[in-house]
């Protein structure tokens, strides 16, 4: 029976994992991540620091994505895919790029894709990305000059968003649970609730109906104390997504 | 003092009943709203997919004089997914089966069209023509992804309103369920476009 049990436990394990694939959030947020291996170290850490400085100056997030392996979606679908489950860009801008590249090989034509957020779209239109796609891009890749092809369209993108967003105007609201009538109701309800079980547990402990005033103090103090954790944000060179949003525009290329 | 604390608790019952039927009453109208929203989204693109096929179509023209069959095919087919709208508040199947059906028929006859382009490399090498196969392209790919988070939005109300005890609200407020689109064969993913 325990066995059976262990066995159940490590199935479910396994599946769960593998359905937070790879478009749930790396654990470690990066800008580019080279599962193809294209780039070389040199290359890919100036290719970071170029990213993350983008990312601080002005909010716009490109996260560079190399893979050989699609696991049969499109490259646009996947590329979409990417940026909505990484959340490239700011919520409320959508201004995240996501560049999906493929490598060429001996059975498989390269392929390559710019995938744009909602916010980047009026900025940078299909027909745009179609163009930094067959000009800047696969004329490289073609001699087998990746990151140059990689680089010149990412400056390519960071110049036609120059100047749209940064962080001063930026006021990253998300969707704010307004304060309704409802829950504020809730929340009376459940203070008096909380008095008749307080004034019934003094009755029973100290024989003696406590005051509503030790209740007030008993609750603020409770709220004090729940509300003492802060947030210690990491920063590992680059802070991390912002929870933008892709709707599928962009082009894409192959060679 | 008995008496008090009995009165106490049968008001704070009450109170308890109406704040949790205003609350998931007011969730239910988010999640509905959230559905309108990813909905006029749905419509949006198709739309955008719409006005992208007047220009197209005029592009053809000049190269391809004889495929005139063809193109008034793509502007009936327009004319006729244009015609079809549906209201967020009846998403039912039928009115959705209706709707899919037009936009449907559109899509064949578009892609009955780039199998005739093939025969044009003029057309192929015209630069404001391959500007909108990378319009058309995004636009598939937009029509996708839309799709797919209407049925997401539409999943997480309908398992909401249907749960039990949110489906007491939903039922006496009048809340139904909504309709998804059908995944036919392959279209989860967004068709590629080939000329």
């Amino acid at each position: 029976m325990k066995r059976i049990f262990l066995i159940i436990t490590f199935l479910v394990a396994a599946i769960s994992s593998f359905a937070s694939d790879i478009f749930s959030p790396p654990s470690v947020p990066t800008l580019v991540a080279d599962n193809a291996q294209v780039f070389t170290d040199n290359q890919r850490m100036a290719l970071a620091n170029k990213l993350s400085a983008l990312s601080r100056e002005t909010t716009t997030q490109i996260l560079v994505y190399t893979t050989t392996d699609l696991q049969d979606y499109t490259i646009a679908d996947f590329g979409q895919r990417l940026g909505e489950g990484w959340g490239v860009g700011q919520n409320g801008f959508d201004n995240g790029i996501v560049i999906v590249y493929k490598p060429k090989t001996d059975s498989t034509s390269g392929e390559v894709t710019i995938q744009t957020g909602y916010g980047i779209e009026p900025l940078i239109p299909d027909a745009t990305c179609m163009r930094i796609i067959e000009r800047e891009m696969i004329p490289n890749f073609r001699q087998g000059l990746v990151y140059e092809g990689i680089v010149d369209a990412v400056d390519a993108c960071a110049s036609l968003v120059q100047g749209e967003f940064s962080a001063d105007n930026y006021s990253g609201t998300g969707e704010d649970e307004d304060v309704s009538v409802g829950s504020i109701i809730f929340f009376i309800v459940c203070f008096f609730l909380g008095y008749v079980l307080y004034a019934a547990y003094g009755q029973f402990t100290v024989g003696r109906r406590p005051s509503f005033f030790s209740y007030l103090w008993f609750v603020l103090s409770l709220i004090g104390h729940s509300s003492g954790g802060g947030s210690s944000g990491s920063s590992r060179g680059f802070g991390g997504y912002g929870g933008g949003h892709f709707g599928g525009g962009g082009a894409s290329g192959r060679w | 003092m008995k008496k008090g604390l009995l009165i106490a608790g049968i008001v704070v019952f009450v109170l308890v009943i109406v704040g949790w039927y205003i609350r998931t009453g007011n969730k239910i109208v988010r999640l509905d709203e959230g559905v309108a929203e990813k909905w006029a989204q749905v419509e949006n693109v198709y739309q955008r997919r719409a006005d992208l096929i007047p220009n197209l179509v005029a592009t053809v023209k000049g190269y391809a004089e004889h495929e005139s069959s063809t193109l008034t095919d793509v502007i009936e087919a327009r004319s006729k997914a244009t015609s079809v709208t549906v209201d967020p508040d009846k998403l039912n199947s039928s009115s959705l089966r209706q709707f899919e059906e037009a936009q449907g028929n559109l899509s064949s006859a578009l892609s009955r069209l780039m199998v005739v382009i093939e025969r044009y490399p003029d057309l192929k090498a015209n630069q404001n023509f391959s500007e909108l196969q990378a319009q058309l392209e995004g636009t598939e790919n937009r029509i996708a992804v839309e799709r797919r988070n209407f049925n997401d939005a539409a999943r997480e109300y309908n398992t909401y309103i249907r749960q039990f005890p949110a489906s007491i609200v939903a039922s006496s407020r009048g809340f139904e369920k909504k309709a998804y689109f059908e995944a036919q064969a392959g279209s989860e993913k967004a068709p590629e476009v080939k000329f």
